[in-house]
């Protein structure tokens, strides 16, 4: 017998008797089938129904042990990786002349440093500056700016459509509008240099809007007036939500070039700006009214479609 | 004060107490974006080791922020405690690590030191911790608060229950809370944070709270989260408030930008504590998060934990209920991925506690930084292990109004359950009551909110 073992002996002897110690557990036997399944509700609980009515929180949604049903889980990974993915896409280099847009990109070179470094994204490159200088219309009342922003899912989607129908609105309203342009790697304060160097009165940035769960389509716009960098949030009035479920970008436009019109006239932007007389034309847009919630989209069925 | 150290011969110089402080700090985006971090690790490593031989006294003469612009700093000298700070400011930082590490410095013994701490000492602390030293001596710290129930007893894993609407629409809302409550959430507060900032909306979200609550007998708090301004004329319309919310940042300039000082949250506190709702005697409840003073250029060249600490500093004045970070919030420019954001959490978690409060944790993610579901997950146990006071909790961890991804009401009791915790006492004894729980185990109306009326 070993040194080692010897002195082990000794031990349990001295400690706890010589008794062998006791076995592992035995493998307990197999269940009879069938195992327990947990089905999936064919139809939401009563609670899960009312509660649909007021809130897109999913409540109502029952447990196994303390953690979630399978289909919870699938429907929570497919919104999860939604949101990921937007914010993950790129604006690709030619989408802007592909659109007719006049292209421009901030100091970012690349997609890390435009989520690190929200500084960079705030200025122009130099060369989007020349080209700005020598292609954009001068001295207008609006500058419209398309941009990627923390959704380039969003501003490939709907972005077109909100930029026309604000571009067309304000053009209805007998605004001065400048050449539109579309920034890659843009922060929203990008408006303050582009609006500066093409002298405009209101610089207007519609963008796509960081993604909420299962959401990635969602833009956001932020005008300013007398447009110059250094300019801050609180000099910014803006407008979120805009997609086919929130206000759609048909409607979004109509009710930016509204505010511009206001900024116009007040000479003002942000805090100061008095939205009261613009209550009627903004709608949702400034609060107030019961709106029921977008129903949450189920992302995940299992084969396809018929 | 010697302010260089060599490593291989190679030596490392640093200009002034505060570059130590932040070229010692673990890699961090923020920091990175004010130019402030260490060039390359070995100088870290540098910088540790001349911050290990600083005294906590000459922490004391070095704050980050001076006396003279800066009334935070003001504050923390003419409120530490002489007597306690008279007992380790002899130490060495790396000194005072091995104290608080060692089996015999106790949750109490830590708590009677707290008042003589500065912020700049806790924060020097932390960066010659590793995480698990972290949640070692974290897990030792014994803060407890009382309003109408008690938090911080050891054992225990509060939370609070987050039941936000993107439109505020109450019943909404209170959809969400039952839902939360019979999960066993809502321990620490149920604290909505509002999409409208007026005293009217506060008022009436805060009353239907309320109601909810008297209804069904909970032993908890409740909270709207609006501007302090806000809240304090919402209380002169005479409506019920157990917690007053502000979020709290860590120098004069930046909590200038959050539209707060250190005489208006004095005129607030007094405010709550003649017109709370609550027993008693904590009434305030404070955010705080990495970043922030950044984020309005208000960090005067410091990194990111030392501002935070100073958060902590300001909040210790007003003896709150609750202290969370909202650790991943503030998006990937100031953490920008799982690691950074568990080492942010755990870290103001062991700073707030050091100092002496009921430290929370708001573990969570926005959508544009690299931290999977996963990582969030193992956060939330890492924390629940450190001791921390309260995690959130949401419907499957998704806040539809603010767009970021916390705590699920089904990980309070999964944590709870993993570690042998339990909620509060009163408010235990309420979730027995009502057959939500069986012992520690869920009970027959566990998950069902119906239970609630």
């Amino acid at each position: 017998m070993s040194f080692t073992r010897t002195m082990v002996q000794d031990l349990r002897v001295r400690l706890a008797g010589a008794d062998p110690l006791p076995p592992p557990p035995p493998v307990p036997e197999i269940p009879l089938p069938p195992a327990r399944v947990f089905p999936s509700p064919k139809r939401r609980s009563p609670f899960a129904a009312a509660a649909a009515r007021h809130t897109t929180a999913l409540v109502g949604i029952g447990h196994v042990g303390t953690r979630y049903a399978t289909d919870v889980v699938l429907q929570f990974q497919a919104e999860l990786a939604v949101a990921h993915g937007a914010v993950h896409t790129e604006l690709p280099e030619d989408w802007a002349e592909k659109n007719g847009l006049l292209p421009l990109q901030s100091r970012v070179r690349e997609h890390r440093e435009f989520l690190l470094r929200p500084d960079l994204g705030r200025r122009l490159d130099e060369p989007s500056v020349a080209r700005l200088r020598e292609r954009g219309r001068k001295g207008v009342d609006i500058q419209p700016i398309l941009a990627d922003g923390l959704s380039a899912v969003a501003c490939m989607g709907a972005g077109r459509e909100l930029l026309d129908s604000f571009v067309k609105s304000c053009e209805a309203r007998g605004f001065s509008v400048g050449t539109p342009v579309c920034a890659r790697f843009a922060r929203v304060w990008l408006e303050d240099e582009i609006g500066e160097v093409v002298g405009a009165k209101v610089a207007a940035i519609l963008l796509g809007e960081r993604p909420g769960l299962g959401t990635g389509d969602g833009l956001s716009a932020y005008l300013v007036y007398d447009p110059k960098v250094g300019r801050t949030d609180g000099n910014r009035n803006m407008m979120s939500n805009i997609h086919a479920r929130g206000v759609p970008p048909e409607q979004a436009g109509k009710r930016l070039a509204a505010l511009a019109g206001a900024m116009l006239t007040q000479r003002t932007s942000g805090v100061p700006l008095d939205l009261a007389p613009l209550r009627g034309e903004l709608g949702d847009a400034v609060g107030g009214g019961y709106r029921a919630p977008d129903p949450r989209v189920r992302l995940v069925s299992v084969g396809e479609p018929k | 004060m010697n302010l260089s150290a060599t490593i291989r011969g190679v030596v490392y110089r640093f200009g002034s107490v505060k570059e130590v402080l932040a070229k010692a700090n673990p890699p961090k985006s923020g920091d990175d974006l004010a130019g402030v971090s260490a060039r390359e690790p070995v100088e870290r490593v540098a910088a540790r080791a001349v911050l290990a031989d600083l005294t906590l006294a000459e922490l004391r003469q070095h704050p980050v922020v001076p006396y003279e612009v800066d009334e935070l700093t003001r504050l923390v000298e003419h409120s530490l405690d002489a007597a306690a700070y008279d007992a380790v400011k002899h130490l060495s930082v790396g000194q005072f690590r091995e104290w608080l590490l060692d089996t015999r410095t106790d949750g109490p013994t830590m708590r009677a030191v707290a008042p003589g701490l500065t912020p700049e000492m806790a924060a020097a602390t932390c960066k010659l911790m590793s995480n698990m030293d972290l949640m070692v001596v974290g897990a030792k710290a014994q803060v407890v608060v009382r309003a109408n129930n008690t938090l911080g007893l050891p054992g225990r894993l509060s939370s609070r229950l987050q039941p936000n609407h993107p439109t505020d629409d109450v019943d909404g809302i209170l959809y969400s809370a039952r839902e939360g409550l019979s999960y066993g959430c809502g321990d620490a507060v149920i604290g909505v944070n509002p999409a409208t900032d007026t005293p009217e909306s506060t008022a009436q979200i805060l009353t239907r709270l309320h109601d909810l609550r008297v209804r069904n007998a909970i032993p908890t708090q409740h909270c709207v989260l609006s501007h302090v301004t806000v809240q304090m004329k919402a209380l002169d319309l005479g409506c019920p408030m157990d917690l007053m919310f502000q979020s709290l940042a860590g120098s004069e300039k930046a909590n200038k930008a959050f539209g707060i000082s250190v005489g208006l949250i004095d005129e607030a506190y007094d405010k709550m504590r003649r017109l709370t709702s609550n027993r008693g005697p904590n009434v305030m409840y404070f955010e705080t998060g990495q970043g922030s003073a950044l984020s309005s250029d208000a960090h005067h060249g410091a990194d990111q934990v030392t501002m935070e600490a100073r958060c902590y500093g300001f909040a210790r004045r007003y003896k709150p209920f609750l202290v969370n970070t909202v650790v991943g919030f503030i998006g990937p420019e100031y953490l920008e991925d799982g690691p950074q954001i568990t080492r942010a959490g755990l870290e103001d978690h062991f700073m707030g506690k050091l100092l002496g409060l009921p430290m929370g944790c708001d573990a969570c993610f926005t959508y544009h930084a690299r931290m999977s579901q996963d990582e969030l997950e193992t956060l939330k146990v890492l924390l629940g292990a450190a001791g921390c006071t309260y995690l959130m909790s949401l419907p499957v961890g998704d806040d539809i109004m603010l767009n970021y991804q916390s705590t699920s009401f089904h990980d309070i009791p999964s944590v709870r359950g993993l570690l042998g915790k339990r909620a509060a006492p009163e408010f235990d004894a309420w979730l027995c009551e009502r057959g939500i729980l069986d012992g520690d185990k869920p009970g027959e109306r566990f998950g069902d909110p119906t239970v609630l009326q």
